[in-house]
């Protein structure tokens, strides 16, 4: 088999997250693949749009909702602005899953900490889902998520729904200047809020993932709430193709983040040369 | 003398047999690439090359080339401008067509097999160079394609004739005698070669043709013979040896904790990001992935060399560049080569070519930059004046 040949997937639905973020709802067109696919959460996969090229995403849907991937992302490139364009019914390049995974199953019994900022929810959304999928075998269930601005949250409706329910802990929160009249979160940058909140740290897991800037800033706040640097973990975005540990571009240091990633503790992260 | 023998593996092949062998292969149908002089003139690209306007100057290039005719068959030639790299994971190589009906697309695989061929005279450096990649291309993934073209293709190395300032082999545990990544070796001697195979391929070579090869067995001078062949790859190692002498595994371990230190964070200062050493490199293997459309509807995904040294091997959609400058881009050059590819995959991502230095228009030297670092490696009390 050619590991760089995609397999066809089928758009089957797309929800606007924002006016430039979208999600997209994908199912592989062969049903043997379809039915056998499996993956970890934090995996990845390298989606294409053919003439456009292919482009890194983890997986924003979690493992125990079968039958379909999900990815989301920001316009911002050649390929992803070609994604914008894609409608349900067309079919799209999927090569995957790739990478390592949260160790979901090792945290059986904590209480769970997600954290993100902006687009950084998609990795973790996969993994609150695949938690809250099997929720009883977790402990309490607090998540902060940030955005530049009321208009920037993704996954609106999701965040309602965990808002509404009484398992879950969910404090919002956007950067001063980014909120509406009616915006009833927090106004504050993530790294504040997530100290205001000072989730326990006793038995606890973080799952911490936002731009570069959000990581850095709040892994400090961490330390001081009591979280261990091998209970911190997070999800690194470095610039990949292949995917599959052979093209050379996310190479930093002594790991290749497609293989030895993308999920790395804070320890692990913080043994890396300062290349991110 | 005897025909050859199967159970020895050292053979003697005259010049003149050697040509009609290759004369068999091309006459067989089968590839045969091999070092020849190419009149770099006669390209379309070397139109403005003054070089080309000089009267009575003929300038060529070395290249591997498929051969269309025995009598092409030159072994007295230097190394090659490109590395064999290219005859296995090619500058620009098709991963898959795609076909656009409607909103339906239709994916055509491209073939992971390939017809048999042979490499004569390939330069040690450039087969050991193989053998490293072999690693990246098969922990975890197997690459078909990479690994489609290596079974396809019998290797056979010659000593090297030729030797410069800028090779540096036996620094990176190669030799200029080395059969690594290689099925066979040939060492110059009088009237011909003496041609070891090593590798099944290899002896299923020497038994596919083996007529032209006689067996080391007997009193011919089959002795006189083994001894200056051995006489003269040990005086190439010594040749070699004379450009540079490094202790690889303390460079390996030196570059590995001394990321910021000045002397690598400062590497790529004369060097503006061409990416030349990464072309020339037999070892570089980084590759970027692309469509191509081929009218409206259809195209051809491609892999194409790509370097770490590009300002935008590392830039992210968002315009954040974590290697922002020249610096870095050096530095993850030599990190990959000398300590991350070893630390990794056990194997040092060079094998002393030479060829970076001496294309490289700005000056920049691997064998000084080496040599500074393990004068690092080794004093580092000395390295700090």
């Amino acid at each position: 088999m050619n590991i760089y040949q995609p397999q066809l997937a089928l758009v089957t639905q797309i929800t606007e997250e924002t006016v430039d973020t979208r999600t997209l709802r994908l199912e592989l067109k062969d049903k043997a693949l379809r039915d056998s696919f499996d993956f970890h959460a934090g995996q990845f996969g390298e989606y294409s749009v053919f003439g456009a090229g292919e482009s890194t995403f983890c997986i924003a849907s979690p493992p125990t909702r079968r039958g379909f991937i999900e990815c989301s992302f920001k316009a911002v490139g050649k390929v992803t602005s070609a994604l914008r364009e894609v409608n349900v019914g067309d079919t799209v390049g999927f090569r995957g899953p790739y990478g390592n995974w949260f160790p979901v199953d090792g945290w059986k019994g904590k209480d769970m900490v997600f954290i993100a900022g902006g687009i950084g929810l998609a990795p973790v959304r996969c993994v609150i889902w695949n938690v809250l999928d099997r929720r009883d075998e977790f402990g309490d269930v607090t998540i902060i998520y940030g955005a530049r601005s009321v208009g920037d949250l993704v996954y609106k409706r999701e965040l309602e729904e965990w808002a509404s329910r009484s398992d879950v802990r969910i404090v919002t929160t956007v950067d001063p200047g980014g909120q509406t009249p009616d915006w009833k979160g927090e106004v504050g940058y993530v790294t504040p809020v997530v100290e205001a909140t000072a989730p326990q740290a006793r038995n606890a897991v973080a799952v911490l993932c936002g731009p570069p800037i959000v990581v850095k800033l709040t892994l400090p706040v961490l330390d001081r709430l009591g979280f261990a640097d091998e209970a911190i973990f997070t999800t690194l975005e470095n610039r990949m193709k292949c995917g599959l540990g052979k093209c050379g571009r996310c190479n930093i240091g002594p790991v290749y983040v497609c293989k030895d990633g993308p999920v790395f503790t804070a320890a692990q992260m913080k043994a890396l040369p300062a290349e991110l | 003398m005897k025909h050859a023998d199967p159970t020895s593996t050292t053979y003697f092949i005259s010049d003149d047999d050697l040509r009609a062998l290759t004369g068999e292969l091309l006459g067989a149908g089968t590839e045969v690439i091999a070092p020849v002089a190419v009149d770099i003139c006669a390209s379309p690209s070397a139109i403005a090359s003054s070089a080309c306007l000089r009267p009575g100057v003929k300038p060529i290039d070395i290249e591997y080339r498929a051969l269309a005719d025995a009598a092409e068959l030159d072994l007295s030639r230097g190394l090659p401008v490109l590395s064999l790299k290219q005859y296995f994971l090619p500058e620009y190589e098709a991963l898959c067509c795609w076909r656009q009906h409607g909103v339906e697309v239709e994916v055509k695989a491209v073939p992971t097999e390939f017809a048999p061929r042979v490499v004569l005279a390939a330069k040690p450096c450039d087969s050991a160079a193989l053998a490293v990649i072999d690693k990246v291309m098969n922990w975890d993934y197997h690459d078909e394609l990479w690994n489609g073209r290596r079974e396809a293709t019998t290797i056979v190395n010659l000593a090297c004739p030729v030797i410069d300032e800028s090779c540096f082999c036996t620094a990176v545990g190669a030799a200029p005698d080395d059969d690594k990544g290689a099925d066979a070796l040939l060492t110059r001697v009088e009237g011909g070669y003496l041609m070891e195979a090593t590798t099944d391929k290899g002896r299923a070579l020497v038994e596919a043709h083996v007529a032209r090869f006689k067996a080391e067995t007997d009193a011919g001078g089959a002795e006189r013979r083994g001894r200056q062949a051995a006489e003269e790859r040990a005086a190439a190692r010594v040749r070699v040896a004379a450009n540079l002498e490094i202790d690889a595994a303390s460079v390996r371990d030196w570059i590995d904790t001394h990321f910021e230190d000045p002397l690598l964070a400062a590497l790529g200062v004369r060097c503006n990001g061409c990416g030349a050493c990464s072309s020339v490199c037999p070892t570089c293997h980084c590759f970027d992935i692309v469509d191509e459309e081929e009218g409206i509807g259809k195209g051809t995904r491609r892999r194409c060399w790509d370097t770490c040294q590009a300002p935008t091997f590392t830039l992210h959609a968002s315009g954040h560049n974590p290697r922002d400058s020249q610096n870095p881009r050096y530095r993850q050059r030599i990190n990959h080569k000398f300590s991350i590819y070893p630390l990794k995959f056990g194997e040092v991502l060079c094998t002393g070519c030479g060829r970076c230095t001496r294309v490289c228009h700005a000056g920049q030297d691997l064998v000084e930059i080496l040599q500074a670092i393990d004068i690092a490696a080794r004093r580092p009390e000395a390295a700090a004046t």
